[in-house]
């Protein structure tokens, strides 16, 4: 009886796009309500604080200091996000950035850069003990996190499914990606969506989108990037409560806030640590 | 003279490798790339495998000493010991890098 969308493809089709079955499958949804799930609406904060967050509080939920989190970020500031393994240089052009007064930040989790503009990306961070995906490979906990993202989307009229390693991605194009890092028996999965483009500004201060354009003359296809106010003609605000309503009927969730403890923690390594050049260049 | 070479694994990430060739040898080997690494903190032991490794190996060879400092201690997703044996072969054939005019 229960088929998981992944064999329910016909023939001919191509991959994931024309399923109608959910991705969230029954053991997957038991999976999600183990847990007492909280939320932390959103607050816009600095890059810099949003980085230490992520880290406090995937700490303390590994330490049972905190139970498991939804976060939806907020942003205060234009900025450039590096995964954790990039090179400054191969990635930013840092003159052109400090041109525009924007700020390159760097997170604990792996993948690729991302430019932010505060009114142009969607994110949020889930804060999990690491027995949530007991017996599953890396890859297959990305997409057990973005699973639900997929459905809502689609519920929403969107063709989205889900591209390994770690896109979600449309018909019409990319949509976002997540990353995850893991600490101390928690895991950190993050998930940006695009919901405004200023392609002008992210080719200004990205490289990698520099070298994409002077390789094909245009972006390549499959990196296209769709953003959902195309896609949906939606307030981005509209799009944020959808989503948390959509995870607060699947899982459950209920309202939380910042503990002091926890904000004066962030607020201590995002001046001393993620604030860094140590941290930021470490990779120059 | 810093090499440079890259690999993109398909359907995964970029790996790149930099290092200078110092008596026939590697040396000052920095890893970067949009990979992911678990644990993250494991990152100087990519740079480890190859550092001071003769410059005359085949790929196999970087693969297999990337592959063993690995190990147990930590997993590559997105890329893989072959990826990166890949990009150190390419950076010593000196056709590894982007060509990037506002570098040098």
């Amino acid at each position: 009886m229960l088929l998981s969308a992944r064999c329910g493809v016909a023939v001919g089709i191509s991959e994931l796009t024309m399923t109608d079955a959910p991705s969230t499958t029954l053991a997957d949804t038991a999976r999600w309500r183990a847990f007492p799930w909280k939320l932390l609406p959103a607050v816009a904060r600095t890059p810099l604080l949003n980085m230490a967050l992520d880290e406090v509080l995937v700490e303390r939920v590994g330490a049972g200091r905190r139970q498991p989190t939804l976060r939806i970020w907020g942003w205060s500031a234009r900025c450039v996000v590096l995964g954790r393994f990039q090179s400054v240089r191969n990635e930013v052009d840092e003159v052109a950035a400090a041109r525009r007064g924007i700020e390159i930040v760097r997170r604990i989790s792996g993948g690729g850069a991302m430019f932010i503009e505060p009114e142009g990306a969607i994110t949020w961070s889930l804060y999990a003990p690491e027995s949530m995906t007991a017996g599953m490979t890396f890859a297959e906990s990305y997409r057990f996190f973005d699973d639900w993202v997929v459905d809502a989307l689609r519920e929403l009229g969107i063709d989205a499914w889900y591209a390994p390693l770690n896109d979600i991605t449309s018909r019409a194009g990319k949509i976002g990606g997540a990353a995850q890092a893991r600490r101390g028996g928690a895991v950190l999965h993050h998930t940006t969506m695009a919901y405004d483009m200023n392609l002008p500004l992210l080719l200004e201060v990205l490289r990698t989108g520099k070298e994409k354009l002077s390789d094909k003359g245009v972006t390549s296809a499959d990196k296209r990037v769709a953003p959902l106010r195309q896609q949906t003609n939606l307030p981005r605000e509209a799009i944020i409560e959808y989503m948390v309503e959509q995870f607060r009927r699947r899982f459950g969730l209920e309202a939380d806030a910042l503990h002091p403890e926890e904000f004066a923690e962030a607020e201590e390594r995002a001046r001393e640590r993620f604030g860094s050049r140590t941290w930021t260049h470490y990779l120059p | 003279m810093k090499s440079r070479g890259e690999f993109k694994t398909p359907g995964g990430k970029l790996i790149a490798v930099e290092f200078d060739v110092v008596n026939g040898e590697l040396r000052n080997v920095v890893v970067t790339g949009d990979f992911f690494l678990y644990p993250e903190e494991a990152l100087p032991v990519l740079a480890g495998a190859l550092e001071n490794t003769p410059a005359s190996l085949d790929e196999a060879s970087y693969a297999a000493s990337i592959r063993s400092a690995l190990d147990s201690r930590a997993e590559l997703v997105g890329s893989s010991p072959e990826a990166l044996a890949g990009a150190v072969v390419r950076a010593l054939r000196g056709c590894g890098g982007h060509q990037r005019a506002d570098d040098d």
